[in-house]
Parts: C-alpha cells; sequence; structure tokens
C-alpha cells in the first residue's frame, strides 16, 4: 500500500464514522419527535422530558440521553446566577410548559399526572411560574 | 375588718377572671415562605431561561 492510498483508506474509514454518527444522532432526534408527536414523550414540569406509560429502551435511553445535555445546561446557568440547578430547571419548565406544548402533547405537571393539551387550552402554570 | 375580706376575694377572683392565659405552643410556629422564595427566583431566571432554549433548541426538540 502506498502512503497516498493510506491516507486515502484513513479518510474513506473516518467519513464512514462520521456518516454512522450523523445517522445515530439523527435516529435519535427522530425517535424522540414522533414520540412526542405520538404524546408518549412530553415536557414536565421541572424542566426535563418525560415518557408518559410504557417505553422502548431504545427510547428510554434518547431521553435521558438528552435530559443529561439539559442538566449540563442547567448546571452552568445556576453557577453563573447562584441559584440550584433545580431552580434553573423549574424556571425552564415554566417556558416549556407556556410555549412549547402544541395541542395534542403529553405534558407533566408537579402534581404526577400526564395531561394532553387540548384544542384552545391554555396550561394552566404551577403557582411558582410567572404568569 | 370582716367586711374586707370578701370584698378583697372578690376583687382578687375577679382579677383571675380577667386573666388571658397565655401557653408556649407545644409546636414550634412555623411561616412557610418556600412558595415566594421560589417565585421570586424564577422571576429573576425567566429571561434567562428563554435563552436557553433559543440558544440550545437541540436540547428541545418538539
Amino acid at each position: 500500500m502506498t502512503r497516498n492510498a493510506k491516507i486515502a483508506a484513513l479518510i474513506a474509514a473516518g467519513l464512514t464514522l462520521a456518516g454512522a454518527a450523523t445517522y445515530a444522532v439523527a435516529q435519535s432526534a427522530s425517535l424522540i419527535s414522533v414520540a412526542l408527536s405520538e404524546g408518549q414523550v412530553g415536557e414536565q414540569a421541572d424542566g426535563y422530558l418525560g415518557i408518559r406509560g410504557p417505553s422502548t429502551s431504545a427510547l428510554r435511553a434518547e431521553v435521558d440521553a438528552l435530559n443529561i445535555k439539559r442538566r449540563a445546561a442547567y448546571t452552568g446557568l445556576a453557577e453563573q446566577r447562584g441559584v440550584t440547578i433545580k431552580d434553573v430547571a423549574a424556571a425552564t419548565g415554566c417556558e416549556t410548559l407556556a410555549k412549547r406544548v402544541p395541542v395534542g402533547r403529553a405534558y407533566l405537571m408537579p402534581d404526577g399526572v400526564w395531561r394532553v393539551r387540548k384544542a384552545g387550552e391554555t396550561i394552566s402554570l404551577p403557582g411558582y411560574c410567572v404568569s | 375588718m370582716m367586711k374586707l375580706v370578701p370584698l378583697l376575694t372578690a376583687a382578687t377572683a375577679a382579677l383571675l377572671a380577667g386573666c388571658v392565659q397565655v401557653s408556649a405552643p407545644e409546636k414550634p410556629i412555623e411561616i412557610n415562605l418556600n412558595i415566594n422564595v421560589k417565585q421570586e427566583v424564577i422571576v429573576r431566571l425567566q429571561k434567562d431561561a428563554q435563552d436557553l432554549i433559543t440558544s440550545n433548541p437541540e436540547l428541545f426538540p418538539q
């Protein structure tokens, strides 16, 4: 194998890996978005995504992975502002419940009950949220 | 003097009846301010939370 052929092989291997990774990411995003549109996954008042009812381990893994990323983002902001991660997460939960739950999607309130937003319904936010 | 005794007794009884009995409560008095404190923190964080969502759209799929 010439030097150039080796480099070409390495590049090809790299591209294959990158392609696989992109595919995996696209795959995970679609798992969650399909579950969201079916009301199987929804936003929780605590600022994280949750699974409503039974789930597959693949979906559970994707939701967990996304929540870990959310927690990292909350942690950064909490440190900047000198508040708890829980407060940042709850403030974000107020926002997602207020603005990011379309009609037909599921959401979880602090009472632990999953609800589905009905047409024309405004979600009554937890008392600590800014109205 | 003999007249004074019943008078004094009556006065003492009246004084005692007029007393308001204050006894320390058995449980400590708790005032729950958690909700107000939480709301204040959330108000302060509202803008930050909005920015966090818009700058990390991949974390908030729809």
